[in-house]
């Protein structure tokens, strides 16, 4: 049974495990964060009544054991083998393909969409923000520069060609969620605190679907043709689909547009312009997504109506928020 | 709102009238100047230039607006709108005086784009088909002008100001004001429809007669003379200018023999107005810039006349311009014919009529100064000519037997067209003689012999029995037209030149880009770009997809695989 006093518990050492993994001063300590990570995350997800679930937290558990054996191997090999220096590249390579394969990242992320399909909106919620934050601070220690700007591209172009196909809203989210990986990775290369921006708005976007989602129990593209949502239901999904793309005015513009200054300064052309491609794929499936919605005309059941699970003044706020965001940013500085 | 307008413009020419000859008196000339924002080192500034010549154009402007308004009370009485009618003139002749006493560049522009902008509008007026081609090709052949005067304030800013009258006697062989001549001359030509640019003079006879009678005769195409007159110390020894005299004497005689084919009356007059423009020109660019401003005043009261006589015709005439249609008109509205004849007899050039003054005194300095044999011909051709056409209209419209239906109304009682023509009918009379004692502080000397001072006469006599002679056609008379069938529809069809501007420029530009469309963008850019790069993204989707759908082993066991791959390639 999973009861709340049981979810707090297991919440509470989940976030500290990730304190622990992040503020430690040996690998080891890393190593130890990441382990209670898993430990505490797997029985947030099962639900011993769904078979479904269970089989979810068991790929969730594999994966990921498997990803931290290989993390611990590589910090032993690296305390034994420092002396050798060309050895370096190699290990940092290993390293960074363990901790990869923790965050779901490509070329490892086989594992990502298959788990977030078989997960509730919330747990799936915290599948894509907080579990990604020990990975890539620890990616952030020790990482080796050509092979990640390689990954970076798989994730990209993973991310958007694969989302093309799907049909399910989780599915998707997973592949946008690797894509923004992309984004992040590239950003923790460049500066923690562009991370912490960028990883700050982008769960603060995934909230706001995900809580949208949740309200509305929708899990499938489809469902969300055939419902009735009134106007400010359907204006808060475009405005948060279109900041997830990352279009001008809304707050998702924000980060990548600090990103793309400082590949064109640095003179990344390459990079940017496969950054701007894919960015273009997921705009595309988001608007597919969206688009019937903000037609005038769009079809209407009449025979069914939705049923909110709480109130939705929150909505309101979170697109009032995206909207005026790119604005009132400006005001920090003042 | 006639009357307000009315008595408006006709006190504003009267005040105009008497400044006028005060400033020719004294010799005076006022510079007014407003500095309206002044900042740092920019101002604002807007000037204004009173000279006897301005003021002179503005009475006469105003003169002939406030009773083409009051004409147009009776003419377009059945019009619904006729305050937005009124309000539109009145707005063409504020721009015309604003370009009148403007002597820097900026505020010509406001009054040249004023002028262009609200022909349109009253060319248009009519909304029918033709009404709205014609009115697309009067106002893109001004709207070249239009562009060419941006040019000049482009260039002119190298000066520093946009004021003109400041630099002209100083800068001539400057590289700067070379540039600006040509394009003030094709500016100018645009808007008095020389030869490249005069299909819409006759095309724009669409518009309703007020606006003929104001605007195509005596105001808008007159501006571009008016211009060159202003900028005439600039150009005067320039080569631009002997372009100029070619073209215009061209327009002239071209005109002169197409208005000799033309059986549609408003178009006749319409002709007659491009002749009378080439003369000015062809004068102008001869060097005398006072005699082709004599010719510009005297010209736009007779032609006023002209169209406003013409319009009481055509109302009579049940709307029908045709001039087959008409005849005998003499014996029946002797009012109207009577301005009607002093009106042609004016423009042929009659003696002591206004027209003489100016005409003569132009083909007198013509004959004067040794100019080539090409000029002298075509001058005393085109004199001869619009003798021609003139004798062929007084025949057609007023001398042969009446042509329309067995019920008629000739109408000739109309009071308020009748005296604003003859307001006009007076100045036309009077004009001649009145401006040539003020123009002229002292009169040309010229001294020809006998002969060369008869020639004037000799070719008036020769038009007019030509024009006698070709007006008596009858039901078996010899269709002349038809045996010379390639030659007259060029000289009948003004020499191609409305088929160049419409047909001629735009097709080859919309055959070409309905060749790009079905092609390109509706044909290959499809591959390319559209759907093409939708089914390559597809494409991939559905690859990967392969590769995604996957047993669970096969994905822990390549994390393993790529492990070992890195183990033995490079530890071992």
């Amino acid at each position: 049974m999973n009861n709340n006093s049981n979810k707090m518990f297991f919440l509470f050492i989940l976030f500290f495990s990730t304190l622990i993994s992040i503020s430690s001063n040996s690998w080891f300590g890393c190593w130890i964060g990441l382990e209670i990570n898993l430990l505490s995350f797997i029985p947030l997800i099962s639900n011993s009544k769904n078979l479904l679930s269970v089989e979810t937290s068991l790929k969730y558990f594999l994966t990921q054991s498997l990803a931290s054996i290989n993390f611990l191997f590589m910090i032993l090999i690296k305390f034994s083998l420092l002396k050798n220096f060309d050895m370096n590249n190699i290990i940092s390579i290993m390293m960074n393909s363990s901790l990869l394969m923790k965050m779901g990242s490509a070329p490892f992320h086989f594992w990502f969409p298959n788990i977030v399909e078989g997960l509730s909106w919330m747990n799936n919620f915290m599948l894509m923000t907080w579990q990604k934050i020990s990975p890539m601070i620890l990616l952030s220690y020790y990482f080796n520069k050509n092979f990640l700007i390689f990954m970076i591209i798989m994730n990209l172009i993973i991310g958007s060609l694969g989302g093309l196909n799907q049909t399910s809203l989780r599915k998707l989210l997973a592949f946008s969620s690797i894509n923004n990986l992309g984004w992040m990775i590239f950003s923790i290369m460049i500066s923690e605190n562009l991370w912490l921006f960028y990883f700050l708005i982008y769960s603060m976007m995934i909230f706001m679907m995900i809580s949208l989602f949740f309200l509305m129990n929708m899990y499938f593209m489809n469902q969300l043709f055939i419902n009735n949502m009134n106007f400010f239901i359907k204006l808060n999904l475009l405005i948060n689909f279109l900041s997830l793309g990352g279009l001008p005015p809304f707050m998702g513009f924000m980060p990548k547009w600090i990103i793309i200054n400082f590949l064109l300064i640095n003179k990344f052309y390459f990079l940017t312009f496969i950054f701007m491609m894919t960015s273009l794929i997921i705009i595309y499936y988001y608007i597919r997504i969206i688009y019937s919605s903000f037609m005038f005309n769009y079809f209407k059941m009449k025979w069914m109506n939705l049923l909110m699970k709480n109130n939705m003044s929150l909505i309101n706020l979170s697109s009032f928020i995206s909207i005026s965001s790119m604005i009132l940013s400006t005001f920090i500085f003042m | 709102m006639c009357f307000n307008s009315l008595f408006f413009l006709f006190f504003f020419s009267m005040n105009n009238f008497f400044f006028m000859v005060y400033f020719i008196m004294n010799g005076l000339s006022v510079f007014f100047e407003w500095e309206i924002v002044s900042f740092n080192s920019m101002s604002i500034v807007m000037s204004i230039l009173l000279d006897w010549m301005s003021l002179l154009f503005m009475m006469f402007v105003s003169l002939i607006s406030s009773v083409v308004i009051f004409y147009s009370k009776s003419y377009m009485n059945s019009e619904l709108n006729l305050n937005r009618f009124i309000i539109l003139v009145l707005m063409f002749v504020f721009s015309m005086v604003l370009l009148i006493i403007s002597p820097n560049l900026i505020s010509i522009l406001l009054g040249w784009d004023g002028l262009g902008l609200i022909s349109y509008c009253l060319v248009i007026y009519y909304q029918n088909l033709k009404s709205y081609n014609a009115g697309m090709l009067t106002a893109l052949s001004n709207r070249i002008g239009d562009v060419m005067i941006l040019m000049v304030i482009c260039w002119v800013m190298n000066y520093g100001s946009w004021n003109y009258i400041f630099y002209m006697d100083f800068m001539k062989n400057d590289y700067v004001m070379f540039v600006v001549s040509f394009m003030i001359i094709i500016a100018a030509m645009t808007k008095s429809a020389q030869i490249p640019f005069s299909s819409w003079l006759p095309a724009a006879m669409a518009a309703p007669t007020p606006v003929s009678a104001l605007v195509h005769s005596s105001t808008l195409v007159t501006a571009g003379v008016y211009l060159l007159i202003r900028f005439n110390y600039l150009l005067i020894d320039m080569f631009f200018f002997k372009i100029l005299l070619f073209l215009s004497i061209l327009t002239m005689f071209m005109s002169g023999i197409s208005a000799n084919y033309e059986f549609d009356l408003k178009k006749i007059i319409a002709l007659s107005t491009l002749s009378q423009l080439g003369l000015m020109m062809s004068i102008l660019s001869l060097g005398f810039p006072d005699i082709a401003f004599f010719h510009l005043l005297t010209h736009s009261m007779f032609k006023a006349l002209l169209f406003m006589c013409a319009g009481v015709i055509i109302h009579m005439m049940n709307d029908i311009q045709d001039i087959r249609y008409m005849g005998g008109l003499s014996l029946y509205i002797p009012l109207t014919s009577l301005c009607l004849n002093i009106s042609n007899l004016s423009l042929c050039g009659i003696p002591f009529l206004s027209g003489f003054y100016s005409k003569d005194l132009i083909l007198e300095m013509v004959s004067f100064n040794s100019f080539n044999l090409m000029v002298f011909i075509l001058f005393y051709l085109s004199t001869g000519l619009t003798v021609f056409y003139t004798f062929r209209l007084i025949m057609y419209v007023m001398i042969n037997d009446f042509n329309l239906m067995m019920i008629y109304n000739l109408y000739d009682e109309d009071y308020i067209m009748l005296n604003s023509m003859f307001v006009l009918l007076f100045m036309s009379l009077l004009s001649g003689s009145f401006l040539s004692w003020f123009i002229f502080s002292y009169p040309y000397m010229i001294y020809l012999p006998f002969n060369l001072k008869l020639m004037v006469i000799y070719v008036s006599i020769l038009g007019s029995i030509l024009g006698f002679m070709v007006s008596n056609m009858k039901i078996y008379s010899l269709n002349k037209l038809l045996m010379s069938y390639n030659l007259s529809n060029f000289l009948c069809l003004m020499w191609f030149m409305p088929n160049l501007s419409t047909y001629g420029l735009s097709y080859i530009y919309l055959n070409f880009s309905q060749i790009l469309f079905k092609n390109i963008d509706m044909g290959w850019s499809e591959i390319y770009s559209g759907k093409g790069i939708f089914n390559i993204l597809k494409n991939y989707s559905v690859f990967y997809n392969v590769y995604q759908m996957n047993n669970f082993k096969i994905y822990l066991f390549s994390f393993i695989l790529w492990f070992m791959i890195l183990f033995i390639f490079f530890i071992i």
